[in-house]
C-alpha cells in the first residue's frame, strides 16, 4: 500500500504544491486527471522517490520511504517501480534493446524482452535506434522498459499521450494486465480511458498550488 | 557493464574521437618536447668529458669541439702527426689520440684514430681494427647497411654521400660497436693510417687524371687543405687525457701560446653548447606550453559539451533507478578506455616523431633512441589523462546525492 501524508513540495522559484493525503491499495489501478500544470507529474515523482518532499512523506507498506537513503530509494525504484515518463526518458542514440538492457546494470533480468516487445508490437524495432522511432513507438519502448522487471508499482505519466484512442485504450489494457496484481497509477488527459481504471482522482481538487508570496506569508 | 559501456561509447564516437585526438596531440607534444630535449642533453654529456684537452689547428673552438666530440662540422684543417708523438713523449699525458676526419660512408663520417678512442665502448660483434684498411662501424651504420665483420665498405671523399668513391680501396669491417645512443653509433672508425693511405692513393689517381676524382680536382685539392683531409703525417686534432691538473695546466700554457694551434678544454666548450641548448630547450618548452594550453582549452570545451550530454544521460539513468555508483563506474570505464587509447596513441605518435627527427638530430651528432621512455614521460601521460577525464568525473561525483529531478514537471 502506498500512502501520502501532508505532502508539500517547494520549487526553486519559491512556489509550492500541497497535496491532500491519498492512499493507493495494492493491486488497484488509478487514473489521475487534471488540468495541465496542476501537479500530477510532480506527484508521481514524489511517489517514485525521484523528488524529495519539502514536508510530509510517502509511506510504502507502512514505512516512511521519504526518509530512506538515496541508495535505498534507488534500489526500491529499480526493483519495484516501473516508471513510464511523459517524455519517455530514453537514450536516443542507443537501440531499443540497449535501453531495456540498461536495467541489467542493476541486475534486472531482461530475458523476457522479446516476448514483451512482441506483445507491445515493437519486436521488429528491437535493434533500431530510439532516435529513429515515432512518438508512439518510443512510448511503447518506455512502457516495455517499465514492465520488463514486473514491478509491484507502475507509475505512468501520460502513457497514451502520443497514441490515438484505440491504440491508447489497448496500451492501458496491456498496462492493467501486465500490472499483474501490482498497483497502477496513471496520469491521463483522456477522460474516455478513465472507466478502464478501478478508481479516478481529480488532481485539481487534491493538489493545491501556492505562489511564492503566499508561501512566504504562511511561513 | 563493459559491454554496455562499449555500446554507449559507440553512440558518442564522434565526440570521443575529438576528445581523444586533442588528448593525443597534447600528450604527444609534451612527450616529444621532454624526450628530445633530455636525449639531446644526455647525448652531449655522455659523448664529451672523456678528454680534458683537445688540440687542433687555430680556428673556432666550438667547431673543433663539435668536430671531435660529435663528428659533425668540418675539421678546421690539419696539424702534424708529430704532435701526437711529442705529447706522448712529454710525460704530461696518459693518452694522446690522433683524430682525423674528412671521408664518409653513406654520409656517416669515417674517423681516423687509434683503438684508444673506442676504449669503454663494447663491441657487439667482431674485434677492434688492428691494421690499415680495417674498420669498426657504429651500431646505427651497421644496422642501416647490414654490415657484419668481414664485409667491405667503400668510403667516399668528403662528408656527403655524393663525393668521389675510394672504390679501389675498400675497408674491411672487423667489428661492430654495441649501441651507445651517441654520435659513435653513426660513424666508422679506422686507423689514422687508413686515411693517409686512401688519400695518398686518391692523389696519385688524381694526378693521373683517369678516375672519378677528375671532376673535382681543383675544387677538392683546395678542400683537402682547408677542411682537414689529412695527408700522410697530418691529422685534424689530438684528443688528450692529461695525467693530472698540474700536467693539464702546463699543457694549456705550453700549447695555448702557440699560434698555429687551438687548445681547448672540451668541458668548457660543452658548457657553452649546453647553455645554448638550454636556451633552445626553454624556447621549445615555451612553444610546447602554448600548444598544450591551446589543446587543453579544446579538450575542456569538448569535455564541457560531453558533460552537458552526460548530465542529461545521468539524470535519465538516475530517474529509472540506476545507482550513482553504477553510473560512475560506467563513465569511469568509458573515460579510462578513451584515455588509455589516447595515451597509447600519444606514446606511439611521439615515438614516430622521434624516428622522423632522428636524421635531423643525427646531423648534430646526437643519436636519438626513439624507443626510450623516461619515467617522467609516464607522469606526463598520467597528468594529461587526469586533466582530460577530470571534468566528467567531477560532474558525475557532484550529481551524486542530488534528487533525480528538480522542480515541477
Amino acid at each position: 500500500m502506498i500512502q501520502t501524508k501532508d505532502l508539500y513540495v517547494r520549487f526553486s522559484d519559491g512556489s509550492g504544491i500541497r497535496y491532500d493525503d491519498l492512499c493507493f491499495e495494492n493491486g488497484q489501478s488509478c487514473a489521475m486527471i487534471g488540468a495541465s500544470g496542476c501537479g500530477k507529474s510532480t506527484f508521481l515523482n514524489l511517489l517514485a522517490g525521484v523528488l524529495s518532499p519539502t514536508e510530509g512523506c510517502v509511506e510504502i507498506d507502512g514505512e516512511n520511504a521519504s526518509a530512506w537513503s538515496q541508495r535505498r530509494r534507488d534500489a526500491y525504484r529499480i526493483r519495484h517501480i516501473g516508471f513510464i515518463f511523459q517524455d519517455f526518458k530514453l537514450l536516443e542514440a542507443m537501440t531499443v534493446a540497449d535501453n531495456i538492457n540498461l536495467l541489467r546494470l542493476e541486475g534486472v533480468d531482461t530475458s523476457g524482452m522479446d516476448d514483451l516487445l512482441d506483445r507491445l508490437g515493437i519486436l521488429r524495432l528491437k535493434k533500431r535506434r530510439v532516435q529513429r522511432l515515432s512518438g508512439g513507438e518510443k512510448q511503447r519502448v518506455a512502457i516495455a522498459r517499465a514492465l520488463i522487471k514486473r514491478p509491484s508499482v507502475i507509475l505512468a505519466d501520460e502513457p497514451t499521450g502520443n497514441l490515438n484512442f484505440e491504440t491508447g485504450e489497448a496500451v492501458v489494457r496491456q498496462l492493467i494486465e501486465n500490472a499483474g496484481g501490482g498497483t497502477l497509477i496513471a496520469v491521463t488527459h483522456d477522460d474516455r480511458l478513465v472507466p478502464r481504471f478501478d478508481r479516478a482522482i481529480d488532481m485539481n481538487a487534491v493538489a493545491h498550488f501556492c505562489e511564492a508570496e503566499e508561501v512566504k506569508r504562511h511561513a | 557493464m563493459l559491454r554496455f559501456a562499449l555500446k554507449h561509447m559507440a553512440t558518442r564516437r564522434a565526440k570521443l574521437m575529438m576528445t581523444a585526438l586533442s588528448v593525443v596531440i597534447t600528450a604527444a607534444v609534451a612527450l616529444l618536447a621532454y624526450n628530445i630535449s633530455t636525449q639531446v642533453s644526455e647525448g652531449i654529456v655522455n659523448t664529451a668529458a672523456k678528454f680534458d684537452i683537445i688540440i687542433g689547428p687555430s680556428g673556432s673552438a666550438t667547431q673543433l669541439a663539435m668536430n671531435t666530440m660529435f663528428f659533425t662540422d668540418k675539421p678546421l684543417g690539419t696539424i702534424p702527426y708529430d704532435l701526437v708523438e711529442e705529447l706522448n713523449a712529454s710525460g704530461l699525458v696518459s693518452a694522446a689520440i690522433p683524430f682525423s676526419m674528412g671521408d664518409s660512408y653513406n654520409a656517416a663520417p669515417v674517423v681516423g684514430t687509434d683503438a684508444r678512442l673506442l676504449e669503454g665502448k663494447a663491441l657487439k660483434r667482431g674485434e677492434m681494427f688492428d691494421a690499415p684498411m680495417e674498420a669498426v662501424v657504429g651500431w646505427a651504420v651497421a644496422s642501416q647497411y647490414g654490415l657484419q665483420p668481414g664485409d667491405s665498405l667503400v668510403t667516399t671523399h668528403g662528408l656527403s654521400s655524393d663525393g668521389a668513391a675510394h672504390a679501389e680501396s675498400p675497408l674491411t669491417v672487423t667489428g661492430v660497436l654495441a649501441r651507445t645512443d651517441t654520435a659513435y653509433d653513426n660513424a666508422v672508425f679506422t686507423p689514422v693510417s687508413t686515411i693517409w693511405a686512401l688519400h695518398e692513393h686518391g692523389h696519385e689517381h688524381g694526378e693521373d687524371g683517369h678516375d672519378e676524382h677528375d671532376d673535382h680536382d681543383d675544387h677538392e685539392a683546395d678542400e683537402h687543405d682547408e677542411h682537414g683531409h689529412a695527408g700522410e703525417g697530418s691529422i685534424c686534432a689530438v684528443l688528450v687525457r692529461s695525467t693530472g691538473f698540474d700536467a693539464y695546466s702546463k699543457l694549456m700554457s705550453a700549447y695555448g701560446s702557440r699560434s698555429e694551434y687551438l687548445i681547448i678544454n672540451p668541458n668548457t666548450v660543452l658548457r657553452e653548447v649546453m647553455d645554448n641548448v638550454d636556451l633552445s630547450r626553454r624556447i621549445v618548452y615555451l612553444l610546447c606550453g602554448v600548444i598544450l594550453v591551446m589543446n587543453l582549452f579544446v579538450v575542456s570545451v569538448i569535455a564541457l559539451l560531453s558533460l552537458y550530454d552526460a548530465r542529461r544521460e545521468i539524470a535519465l539513468m538516475r530517474l529509472i533507478g540506476i545507482s550513482m555508483g553504477r553510473i560512475n563506474r560506467l563513465y569511469l570505464i568509458q573515460n579510462a578506455l578513451t584515455g588509455a587509447i589516447a595515451m597509447a596513441l600519444a606514446l606511439g605518435l611521439s615515438r614516430l616523431c622521434l624516428l622522423a627527427m632522428r636524421g635531423f638530430v643525427a646531423g648534430m651528432g646526437i643519436v636519438l633512441n626513439a624507443w626510450r621512455v623516461y619515467p617522467k614521460e609516464w607522469l606526463i601521460l598520467l597528468a594529461v589523462f587526469l586533466l582530460s577525464v577530470a571534468p566528467t568525473l567531477i560532474a558525475t561525483a557532484r550529481m551524486a546525492g542530488r534528487d533525480s529531478v528538480d522542480g515541477r514537471s
